[in-house]
């Protein structure tokens, strides 16, 4: 196996509200080697998001420890941690998360265009052709099917090579064909690319074609982590 | 990326925003930042190149741009200074001289003037009294040009001689009109107009001899200032220098009004500028929230993402205000060509001040108004991408928008000079938008419970205003701003065009009568009575001058070079009356109602500014030297006196019975419709010892420059008219998205258009009459605090102001329905998708 690229250890997460303190995540550990892929399945409201949100370096833990491609996340600021993610994470939204005023081709620069490469257009037309898309470049995200949307999402988030991709709810929104596409596509650029894939679903098919699958009920781990 | 260049960020933030040019809100900031350019930019030219135009015109009441005066000759060094400079110079020299014909002789103010004179105007003269004149000129050396009156004094005519001290000079032309004579033409002595070249001849000018020096200039402004600012530090303590401000009364208060006019107008463009680019600019911001947090997931730092949108702003702003500038330019560039007729032929260019000012005042409106939204972008958590529902930690925005206020509050200030118009409006603005926002925010939320059992258009209509009230509020006082904007600027030009109008009517005294003596008066009066002349009371006039304050003398009290120094220099016309003259306004103390008691030291009214400039108060004892006797009066009260008014004004009037057994005369002014010049001769004939003076030629050159002002006046309030319309439509614009949204959603749910359209009308009707009340609010406050203070004019209530809300609920209501067409007419599909 390869070494640990995203590893979790004792993860908490709590939050003030109105009845004291809410848990929302218990001390959860997980350890996912480069390549793998793991699927967070459970309810509304179990605590997927906010998992997917602290691995990402999104948002920081109460307590425990994230260790994202050998960087600790824990003692790092909001924009050290935005280092880590240019450098090593790439993300694919339910809502899709396009810019509006920017048409597929450059929505897929941008990423490129953030890291200064000259190449960005020529990469980002490779990818929209790799995901289907080699004559929409042109067209700006509401003139994008949701299907469509989302392998423009698709393309930005393997644009810029992550080590790590996460993707929350990314058939959520889709219709469930275009689901099915959007979930081989993504299964098959993760393989491509030796790309590590975390990913957040109600969708017991797509948890399944993962290679490990972790189920929360009310922050807790039920179903623990195991290789199919 | 932890290492970006600020070049690759520049670089990356103009492809950002050459992309973004497809984005409404995008173009509706653009929009609004030209239009609040152009409309400053086009203000401030149109304002400053009249303002030019007008002062040259004030500046013939002058006979120059700038005048050195003095009772001794200019030194060297101060002539030099101008002429270094390249200015034009004529020079004057003016005194009072007994000149002597065969059949007597008649005490005369002479002026000698070189061939220079006048350097702006004309002197005008005729061949015979009553004669045809003809403009430009001056007397030859050997000649003199008189009044008709000295001609009358002495019984002699045009061609005979006269003596000016040692020189015999010809009386060549009958002069009939100096173009400085304004400043003075209650003058008691006829004029006499000589060559310079003959002055020392006459041998009349000897040491200790008053004498007035006067040293014209003319030339461009920026010589001219530095003239006055080489000169100024070291004017003798028998020296000053004088401009249009000061040249003439009448003149100086209606350009004075008119410039606060139009700097108030462009700081209401300057308001108007600010509400436009907040509303477009933080639709701009919100719309960027979510495209913030993807900047930020996607590995930006904080910084860079805020640095990213402000170099994009930056940028926006920067070709805007270029563009709007342009436009400003052009637009006023139109405005005197359409004008051409109207105004004076040379109307100064303009200069870049005022594109620098309106490009300035841009950018500041956008960095001011648009920084607090944008500094939100950069703390919008990246969560936000997982959690729609985050929203950024509300920066210390009262500091953004108090560093906001405070450099919008710089610009006016810059614009205007004025602290106190400045803080009226700036002030005024923002309590009455405080305290106006929360009283709309407490009817929004009362007006929730009436809801409940309203039919479903009121509850659509007004639900959409409800289910954010504090955004309506919002709304409503932008929207009031801009109507308030408006309708400050319609009110105060009313109130201006009111007040030059009452101030000079069509049957303002067009001549004057002095010397009037007191065995004459009742004739006099008989006389005009019968040619139909509506003459005001006659005053009687005794010269005397202030020597001493509380026994004290005047020369301890006064400070150098003040109105009240120049005022205990000469004599003053002393009056007395029973009545307070109309027109003027007592502001401290009472008029008497009775004589003073035989012993009691008499009452004397004094007009305020020279007071305040004499520093007196209230019961502060006076002395008058009259005709070498010595006469007291204690202040009894203090007067605000309209100058500007054609009515003899007096700076003291005593209480009656006490000037008794003093030499006096009558002075008065009367009306005579045109065309009646014979019954003039007619009644100088009859009377010979009265001076009459005609004020035609000066009363017609007022209402000239007073045309010119009202023009003015006016078409920068169309100006503003236009801006604050284009404001409002952004406004609406940048509302419009959630209500298309919602609109397509009721019509994919079935509702029919109508229902639709009348709910819409509701709703924008009510949000336009919310507007309307707080404007007319606001601008009572706001007029209440500007008349008071900063325009000398009588405050009351405007009713017609609650016009105002049916305007902003028709204007608002017409635009926000016009602008929502869009989801009404679309399929709700499109929309929806669209959205």
């Amino acid at each position: 196996m390869s070494p640990s690229i995203l590893v979790a250890q004792n993860l908490s997460k709590v939050v003030p509200s109105a009845e004291g303190d809410l848990t929302i995540l218990h001390a959860l550990s997980l350890d996912l080697a480069q390549g793998d892929s793991l699927a967070i399945v459970g309810a509304s409201g179990s605590g997927k998001s906010t998992l997917l949100g602290l691995l990402a370096g999104l948002d920081r833990p109460s307590a425990g420890k994230v260790m994202l491609a050998g960087h600790d996340l824990g003692p790092l600021d909001e924009d050290q941690r935005a280092r880590v993610r240019a450098e090593h994470v790439g993300f694919v939204f339910q809502s899709f998360q396009l810019l509006d005023s920017l048409n597929a081709l450059e929505n897929v620069m941008l990423p490129l265009e953030l890291d200064g490469r000259r190449d960005a257009r020529e990469q980002a037309r490779t990818l929209l052709e790799r995901v289907g898309l080699g004559k929409r470049l042109s067209h700006t995200p509401r003139q994008l099917s949701g299907g469509e949307q989302q392998r423009v999402a698709i393309a930005r988030a393997f644009a810029a090579q992550p080590a790590v991709l996460f993707a929350d709810e990314p058939t959520g929104n889709l219709v469930s064909h275009t689901g099915e596409r959007i979930s081989d596509l993504l299964f098959e650029l993760n393989k491509e690319r030796g790309t590590t894939l975390v990913l957040v679903t109600h969708d017991e098919r797509l948890a399944r074609r993962c290679r490990r699958q972790i189920r929360l009920d009310a922050g807790r781990l039920v179903a623990p982590m195991e290789a199919r | 990326m932890s290492h970006m260049p600020l070049s690759r960020l520049g670089g990356l933030a103009l492809r950002q925003l050459l992309r973004d040019v497809r984005a409404s809100e995008v173009r509706v900031l653009f929009f609004a930042l030209l239009v609040a350019v152009a409309a400053s930019t086009a203000i401030g030219y149109f304002g400053a190149r009249l303002n030019g135009a007008m002062q040259l015109r004030a500046s013939e009441f002058l006979g120059a741009d700038l005048v050195l005066q003095g009772s001794a000759p200019a030194r060297e060094q101060q002539l030099d200074a101008g002429k270094a400079l390249g200015l034009r110079h004529a020079h004057v020299v003016e005194f009072t001289s007994v000149v002597g014909g065969d059949n007597g002789i008649q005490l005369s103010s002479v002026k000698a003037a070189d061939g220079a004179y006048p350097l702006r105007g004309q002197v005008r003269s005729a061949p015979a009294p009553y004669a045809e004149e003809t403009p430009g000129g001056g007397p030859a050396p050997g000649e003199v040009w008189v009044e008709p009156r000295l001609l009358a004094a002495l019984g002699l005519a045009i061609g005979d001689s006269i003596d000016v001290g040692m020189k015999t000079l010809r009386m060549s032309r009958v002069l009939t009109y100096e173009p400085d004579r304004a400043n003075n033409f209650y003058s008691l002595t006829p004029r006499v107009m000589m060559n310079l070249a003959d002055l020392e001849a006459t041998g009349v000018i000897q040491p200790g001899s008053r004498v007035t020096y006067r040293d014209l200039w003319r030339g461009d402004a920026e010589a001219l200032a530095q003239y006055r600012h080489t000169v100024e530090k070291d004017l003798a303590a028998n020296q000053r220098l004088r401009d249009t401000r000061d040249g003439n009364q009448q003149i100086g208060g209606a350009l004075g009004k008119a410039e606060r006019y139009l700097n108030m107008a462009s700081l209401v463009a300057v308001l108007l500028a600010g509400v436009a680019v907040a509303l477009s600019a933080s639709r701009y911001a919100a719309r960027r929230l979510d495209a913030s947090a993807l900047l930020r997931c996607l590995g930006l730092s904080r910084h860079q993402a805020l640095g990213l949108y402000c170099l994009q702003l930056a940028m926006l702003g920067l070709v805007a205000a270029l563009a709007g500038a342009l436009l400003g330019w052009l637009a006023q560039l139109g405005l005197f060509r359409l004008l051409h007729g109207l105004l004076p032929s040379v109307v100064p260019a303009g200069g870049i001040i005022p594109a620098l000012a309106g490009i300035g005042t841009g950018l500041v409106a956008l960095a001011g108004f648009a920084l607090p939204p944008i500094a939100a972008l950069g703390q919008v958590p990246p969560l936000r991408v997982l959690r729609r529902d985050l929203l950024p930690i509300p920066a210390s925005s009262w500091l953004v928008y108090g560093a906001a206020l405070l450099a919008l509050g710089l610009i006016m200030w810059r614009l205007s000079l004025d602290l106190l118009l400045t803080f009226a409006l700036l002030g005024g603005g923002l309590v009455a938008a405080l305290l106006l926002g929360g009283l709309l925010l407490l009817g929004l939320r009362s007006l929730r419970q009436l809801l409940a059992g309203a039919p479903l258009t009121w509850r659509l209509g007004l639900g959409q205003l409800l289910r954010h009230p504090m955004a309506a509020a919002g709304q409503a006082l932008a929207f009031g701003l801009i109507l308030l904007a408006m309708a400050l600027v319609a009110l105060l030009r009313a109130e201006l065009l009111d007040t030059w109008q009452a101030q000079l009517p069509k049957d303002a005294p067009n001549h004057f009568a002095l010397n009037i003596l007191p065995d004459d008066r009742e004739l006099f009066i008989q006389h005009l009575h019968q040619v139909n002349a509506a003459s005001a009371p006659l005053y009687p006039v005794t010269p005397g001058r202030l020597v001493q304050i509380n026994e004290k003398p005047v020369q301890q009290v006064v400070s150098k070079d003040s109105a009240g120094e120049r005022a205990v220099q000469r004599d003053l016309s002393l009056t007395w009356a029973a009545e307070l003259p109309e027109g003027n306004v007592l502001t401290a103390g009472s008029w008497w109602q009775a004589l003073p008691a035989d012993n009691d030291i008499p009452g004397v009214s004094v007009e305020a500014q020279l007071a305040s400039s004499l520093k007196l108060q209230m019961g502060d004892l006076l002395t008058f030297d009259i005709g070498g006797q010595q006469r007291q009066a204690r202040v009894s009260s203090l007067r605000n006196v309209h100058w500007d008014s054609f009515q003899p004004n007096f700076y003291m009037i005593f209480q009656p019975g006490t000037l008794q057994g003093l030499p006096t005369t009558y002075l008065t002014s009367f009306y005579l419709a045109p065309g009646h010049d014979l019954d003039v001769v007619a009644l100088s004939r009859a009377f010979p010892a009265v001076t009459i003076l005609q004020v035609d030629a000066l009363l017609d050159q007022l209402r000239s420059i007073l045309a010119q002002v009202t023009l003015a006046v006016e078409y920068v309030l169309l100006f503003v008219l236009a801006a604050g319309l284009a404001v409002l439509f952004a406004g609406l614009q940048a509302t419009l998205d959630e209500r298309i949204r919602q609109g397509a959603l009721l019509r994919a749910l079935g509702a029919a258009r109508p229902l639709l359209v009348k709910a819409r009308r509701i709703e924008f009707g009510l949000l336009g009459a919310a507007s309307g009340l707080l404007a007319a609010v606001g601008c009572e406050l706001i007029t209440w605090v500007l008349y008071r203070y900063a325009f000398d004019l009588q405050w009351s209530p405007h009713p017609w102001l609650l016009v105002l809300p049916l305007t902003g609920a028709l204007l608002v209501g017409g635009a926000g329905v016009l602008g929502t067409r869009r989801a009404l007419n679309a399929s709700p599909l499109a929309v929806l998708r669209e959205a």
